[in-house]
């Protein structure tokens, strides 16, 4: 666990979102460095996604601040396609585009965003295919894939921009158990390799093993933040307590 | 176990499992059931055209010397071919087709955006598809077919009768096909342009990559009924005096009074019509097929 950590990418201040009346966070403080996974875990509707989703601006913030390497991302001057070129997101439903092959889903971003040529991003697409042991799946189209091989694709086309940090919705949660494990596997992968992840996920055994930290979220805060064996064996609060408890049956 | 509460299969009754009705034919009896109805079905046809008594009818509508003779023209008799005016049909067809996919596209597009400058722009194009869907086609033409001309407009109100029909048929068209274009739009999942904006696609190249490709698919069998209906309504440029095949077969009907070459332009408009909703039915089958095949 004594991983070495890098300069700060997000530094989240007591940040604060409402939908109509329903207050979602109610001021998330957190830090991540260069190089960190931070696992958030809690109870549906604790607002785990909508955090992640207020990191790369597919929701605005009422309150508090997000910096992102150093930019107010509330500035008016930001470009919201230049924050999301390097915060790359995974979804819970892959959210393939059904009409593009699987090379064609991994390479629009570069070609389109990054203005790569055709040749160029397919050859770092088919680098990116080949680590994740698709490269045989390239022409194919993402109906004739598995669940866990159209996440596993998603998080391909994630990496593909290059982004300085990884946004993973929960997603395993819409896999069928026998499929969970490779996708886990391929975020282990990542993690050793040193990717800064901010992770929302119910897996409990794949946080401990994953994460640098843990953050437990009830009701829009973090009640506790802490290593993996401070939050999982040792937690300080009753209501974490409870949560694991719940979690564990 | 006891025999003292009521048993859940205690009946040794026996079941019929036989219809009730006449049971439906099947092999060769069903062979010859077919034969025999299709029999009968084209003999009463036969009696209808064929027998002496329908011999007005044949006269009328069938007759093979009138069907050329509109259909080639005769301009000792000032009878103008339907065949040549049809040519006109296809390519003002084709012509509007293009203009209503760019135009419809343009005016779908915009009913989908939010900035806030576009807010009249939206309204015009609401106002502009209930217009367009709310009026007759025919009404359309005859109000600019004739009014513009007769407005004494320098440029515009001197073009050709075929110019106001195409604008005519562009105008009605594209506000049908914009409404398809836009349902095939929102048919497509949020996610998935949430997907696309979070590899940072511009909400533009997120249209043009990612949501049109998809609403395209969607709605392609109800853009070509659209444009078998548009093929068709391309005759409703007679009532400005183009010479297309309608008009061409009003002329022929008018100086020979037969009914005939009214008979060869619907076959014209059939023999281009009938295959593009076949092709329409085909794809729609595909896209069933495909749909229930992605179904997990």
């Amino acid at each position: 666990m004594s991983k070495e950590l890098g300069s700060t990418i997000l530094k989240a201040d007591r940040v604060h979102k409402s939908f109509g009346d329903l207050e979602v966070l109610r001021g998330i403080s957190l830090d991540l460095a260069a190089h960190q996974v931070t696992c958030l875990i809690g109870s549906s509707g604790s607002g785990k996604s909508t955090f992640l989703r207020c990191c790369n601006l597919l929701e605005r913030i009422d309150g508090g601040t997000i910096e992102l390497l150093n930019h107010d991302l509330a500035d008016e001057q930001i470009d919201e396609n230049a924050v999301r070129r390097h915060v790359g997101m995974v979804f819970q439903s892959y959210n393939l585009f059904p009409h593009l092959s699987v090379l064609d889903n991994v390479t629009l971003g570069p070609r389109r965003v990054l203005k790569q040529s055709k040749s160029e991003a397919e050859a770092h697409a088919t680098e990116l295919l080949a680590r994740i042991g698709l490269d045989a799946k390239a022409n194919e189209f993402p109906d004739r894939l598995s669940g866990g091989q159209q996440q596993r694709v998603a998080i391909a086309r994630s990496l593909a921009m290059n982004p300085r940090l990884l946004l993973l919705d929960e997603v395993t949660s819409a896999l069928d158990p026998e499929l969970v494990g490779e996708v886990l596997d391929l975020i282990g992968d990542l993690a050793a390799q040193g990717m800064t992840m901010l992770i929302a996920t119910h897996e409990m055994g794949f946080a401990r093993q994953v994460a640098d930290t843990i953050c437990y979220l009830e009701d829009g805060l973090i009640v506790e933040q802490g290593s993996p064996a401070q939050v999982l064996d040792n937690p300080s609060h009753a209501s974490t307590q409870r949560f694991l408890n719940r979690s564990m049956d | 176990m006891t025999q003292s509460g009521p048993s859940l299969s205690a009946t040794e009754e026996p079941i019929n499992l036989y219809a009730s009705s006449r049971p439906r034919l099947r092999g060769r009896s069903g062979t010859i059931a077919s034969a025999i109805s299709t029999t009968v079905v084209i003999a009463l046809l036969v009696i209808l055209i064929a027998s002496p008594s329908a011999k007005p009818f044949r006269e009328g509508f069938l007759n093979p010397h009138q069907m050329w003779l509109a259909f080639a023209g005769d301009p000792m008799k000032g009878i103008l071919s339907v065949g040549k005016g049809f040519l006109l049909n296809i390519w003002l067809s084709l012509i509007c087709e293009v203009l209503v996919l760019v135009f419809a596209l343009a005016i779908a597009t915009l009913r989908l955006t939010s900035g806030p400058v576009l807010l009249p722009f939206r309204g015009i194009a609401i106002a502009y598809t209930d217009f367009a869907r709310g009026v007759p086609v025919i009404l359309v033409m005859l109000w600019i077919g004739f009014g513009v001309p007769a407005m004494n407009i320098p440029v515009i109100s001197t073009q050709s009768p075929v110019v106001y029909a195409g604008f005519v048929l562009t105008f009605s068209y594209s506000a049908y096909v914009a409404e398809v274009y836009r349902a095939g739009m929102l048919s497509v999942p949020r996610a998935q342009v949430q997907a696309a904006r979070s590899i940072g696609l511009s909400s533009r190249t997120t249209l043009r990559r990612v949501v049109l490709p998809q609403a395209v698919r969607n709605v392609l069998p109800a853009l070509l009924n659209d444009f078998a209906s548009l093929q068709k309504d391309t005759a409703i440029v007679s009532v400005l005096g183009v010479t297309e095949a309608t008009h061409a077969a009003q002329i022929a009907a008018g100086v020979e009074f037969n009914y005939s070459g009214y008979t060869i332009a619907s076959l014209l408009f059939l023999a281009v019509t009938v295959p593009l909703t076949r092709y329409t039915d085909r794809i729609m089958a595909k896209d069933r097929n495909r749909r229930l095949a992605g179904g997990l």
